[in-house]
Parts: C-alpha cells; structure tokens; sequence
C-alpha cells in the first residue's frame, strides 16, 4: 500500500445554520430576528485516507457519516477546517444525477457521465459497457421516461460504477434490480472496491459489508470521532456498542 | 476569479451539452416541436400589432418589425430571470448529489434561450428582406448591444438565483416586476418619437424609462441600428457595458460565497 495520503480532512466542521427558507412576509413581520438555531452536525473531526485504502465509515442514524461523505465530494464546504484531496475524480457514488427524461438513455450517460467530471471521450469509450452492464438492450434509445423503475436504477447504477471515478464515495451499500442484477452488481461493487489503486470511503450499517470490505474503520457518533482504527479492533467495540 | 476560469474550463462542455439536451428534450416532449420557436414570437409580435393599430389606432413605419425586435429581447431577458429565480430548488436532484457552481446552471438557461432568441432574430432578419430594409454600417452596433445584454442578464440572474434561494415568494415579485419592466420599456410603443424627436412622455420619465431601464435602451439601440441607421447613444451603452461587468462578477461572488448552504436550505 502506498502511503501518500489521498484525502486529508482536518478539523471538519459543519453547521446547519437552520438558514430556513422564508417569505418575504415572515422576514416583514418578523423584525425582531429570531435567534438562527445553529445545529452541528460534524464537530471538529480529522482524519486522513491513504491512497488505495478502504475506509468505512460508522455509526448510528444521525452521526454525521452522510454529513461528512458529501463534504468530502464538495457537495457542501466545511464552516471550519479543510479537506483536501488529492485527486482528480471524486465521485459520490449517487443514482440519476441530472437525468432528463425526455431524452434516451444514451444521451442521458453522456449527461450524468459530464456532470460527474468526465471528459467526453471517455464516456464515448465505455458507452457500450455501460448499456451492457445496464442489461438494456434496444430501450437504450429510447426515452428514458418510458423505463420501468428498475431499469432507470440500473441505468444510473451502471454509469457511476462503470466509469470508475478514482476515489469513490459510496453511501449504503447499493441494492438496485432483481435478483440477478444485485448479484452481478454487487460483485462489480466488490471488484471495484477490491482495486489496489482506488480509495474508497463506504458509509454502511452493514456490520458485514464493512468486516469484508475496510481496511480502517472510523466510527462517528454524534459528529464527533468515537473510535478510529483497524476494522479487527473497531467492530467489536462498535457491535458491543449498539447492541 | 482564478476559480470562476478554472470552474469554466471544467464545466464548459456540460453547460453546453445540457443546455442541448434540454432543448432537444423540450422538442421531443411537445406536438409541434422546434415551430413553437417561431410561431411564439410571430403570435405574440400580431397580439401587440393588434393593439398598436387597431385599438390605439396608430400607425408607424415597419411597426411588425418594431415589436418583433423588441420582443425578441424581452423575451431572452424575461426567461431567464423567471427560470433563475428557482434555478436550484428546479435542479435540486443534481445540486444535491454533485458539485456544480451554481452559475452554470444559469449559463445553461441562458444558453438555451440565447438559441430560441437566435431563431427569433432569423425571423426579424425575414421581415427585414421583405421590407427592404437597407443594411448599413451601423449594424455591427450589435455586437456591443448583445455583450452589454448577456451580461447585464448573467449579472441580474446571478444575484436573483441566490436570493431565490432563501426567499421562497421572490418568484411572485419578479413577475411583478417584469410586468412592469415590460410595460416600461416600449415594447410595443415608442418612448421617443421618432417623427418629431420629442419624448411622447412627459419628463423626467422619459429619460428614465428609455436610459435607466436597460432593456428599454437595449431595444432602442438594437432598432436604431438595424432599421432605421442611426447612431446608438454610446455613452449610455458603455455605461450600461461597465455596470453588466461588475453586476456579472458580483453575482459570481456571491454565488461562490453562498452556493454551499444552498442545499441545507431547499
């Protein structure tokens, strides 16, 4: 394993400044301003992930693994602290981004493929991957509004897998499709996170999906880091935990 | 600023193959498809002639060709402000998942109805060859003229997508407001009397309206040069030029200062 470290996050902080939408009635009438209630939902963690480690992330609803996971994709920016990351592709593994669905399912991986960061090209490149992967067949050109909602999730599962950003963030172990999808889906989900060479951060309740697939573990409990370490030492404590 | 050339680079080609897409999309979803960009400039142009001649019984040289230009501009300017308005709660399933600056959103927007304003201006180019109307050297006047617009526009609906975002019925005052700015700005009727000179409006409105308000000016400035060769007042143009540089950065500024708490709100 390399030791060059693939994403740094130094005291993250977030705060949801409860920045309610209002009306212009309410902000009229209302003067005398209501104290913002300021909830934090990570507070002050640091951590670093190596390049090409698995990291899993865990702890009960509400700990701020979801909070910490779209930080790090530059979904939100951090109220205090940094992260950097050292790469080019981060991609939170997420279904549908930016679909149209008036629009076939071809031109909807180009779409969803460059909103994500890719070049053109390179989607052009694994296009018949991805329809393959996608098990759809000639309903590739058609509308994607005509698909059954398994198809849709298959779609949107198969451009972010088969694109294989370099540091994938992935929230809940995916279960998309029948049977035979899940199965074919979730051993392309095992190969991909297997890969030497990319990181990977996986956010799950699944005590087993994290035994098999962590090298570390980082257990958050309300938003601050309880336990950090090799998964061997994390998991039982965490397991006693919420038992 | 280095960000906003760096986040342009990057998102160049997306913000060029969604607006694509979305007009391909808004084809493929209705009955007559891409006429509608001609027909609803047409439409709208005979509404304002209607009124024009038959019930304020005027008449005026190339008057089609006068409410045609003035509606092509409006309707880019108007569009874009109404779609900005909500632009991140509309692509809330995209803002949530992925990082993009908010502004190519609006770019895309823009994009797409800078496209049906390029038909809309095939139309004008039309009644033009059928009136005859002599071209001079006027016309590169243009150029200026639609920078100044794009930029005034991307400025105004920077500043409104943010603001959107917090104020829920900010929608409901744009409407209002763009009502307003229409019937200000002489869409349908002119502000300076060409036969005379003289303001039909009595002052100070009349330099406020046509000078102040930059879309009454644009239209002005788009007609004096394209019908009738006469100079554009420069001055004012510039004016305006500089304004739509700095309300463009500052919208951008703003968006990048606030665009990360965009997704805690909506």
């Amino acid at each position: 394993m390399q030791e060059e470290n693939a994403i740094e996050v130094k005291n993250l902080h977030i705060r949801y400044k409860c920045l309610r939408n209002t009306s212009i009635r309410n902000s009229l009438f209302k003067l005398k301003k209501n104290k913002a209630e300021i909830f934090e939902a990570v507070k002050g963690i640091s951590f670093d992930v190596k390049k090409g480690e698995i990291v899993g992330l865990i702890g009960k609803n509400g700990s701020g693994k979801s909070t910490t996971l779209r930080a790090i994709a530059g979904i939100f920016s951090p109220d205090e602290g940094t992260i950097e990351s050292y790469t080019e592709s981060v991609a939170l593994l997420s279904i549908g981004v930016g679909f149209q669905t008036r629009l076939t399912g071809r031109e909807n991986i180009f779409l969803s493929g460059m909103l994500l960061g890719f070049p053109k090209e390179k989607i052009q490149e694994k296009m018949d991957d991805i329809i393959q992967f996608a098990e759809l067949g000639q309903f590739i050109d058609m509308p994607v509004k005509t698909y059954s909602s398994g198809m849709f999730s298959k779609l949107a599962f198969s451009i972010t897998v088969i694109l294989e950003p370099e540091i994938m963030l992935v929230d809940e172990v995916l279960s998309v499709g029948d049977a035979k999808f899940r199965k074919k889906s979730g051993a392309k989900m095992q190969q991909l996170i297997k890969d030497a060479n990319r990181t990977v951060i996986l956010v799950s309740h699944n005590s087993d999906t994290i035994k098999r697939f962590c090298d570390r573990v980082i257990w958050l409990h309300e938003g601050e880091i309880k336990m950090i370490g090799k998964t061997a030492e994390v998991m039982p404590a965490y397991e006693e935990f919420m038992s | 600023m280095s960000k906003f050339f760096k986040d342009m680079k990057k998102f160049r080609k997306y913000i060029g193959f969604s607006a694509k897409s979305s007009l391909k999309s808004e084809v493929a979803g209705s009955y007559l498809g891409w006429i509608w960009w001609i027909l609803e400039p047409l439409l709208f142009m005979m509404v304002y002639w209607f009124i024009y001649t038959v019930i304020f019984r005027r008449t005026g040289e190339y008057i089609t060709l006068y409410i045609l230009i003035g509606l092509t501009l409006w309707n880019f300017f108007s569009k874009n402000l109404t779609s900005s308005v909500r632009i991140v709660a509309a692509n809330k399933a995209t803002v949530a998942k992925v990082y993009i600056p908010k502004y190519a959103l609006i770019m895309s927007i823009m994009l797409q109805n800078g496209f049906k304003m390029a038909i809309s201006f095939l139309i004008i180019v039309a009644f033009m060859i059928y009136y005859k109307v002599q071209l001079t050297i006027y016309v590169l006047w243009l150029i200026p003229i639609f920078i100044t617009l794009f930029l005034v526009s991307f400025g105004l609906n920077c500043i409104i997508a943010h603001f959107g975002v917090f104020v829920e019925d900010l929608r409901n005052v744009i409407n209002v407001v763009l009502r307003v700015m229409f019937y200000m700005s002489g869409v349908f009727y002119e502000l300076v009397s060409r036969g005379t000179g003289k303001s039909v409006i009595p002052e100070p409105f009349a330099t406020l309206l046509s000078k102040c308000n930059p879309m009454a000016f644009l239209m002005t400035s788009t007609r004096n040069c394209l019908i009738y060769s006469s100079n554009v007042g420069y001055k004012v143009l510039a004016a305006w030029f500089v304004l739509g540089i700095l309300l463009a950065i500052g919208g951008v500024k703003l968006i990048y200062k606030y665009e990360n708490s965009y997704i805690k709100v909506i």
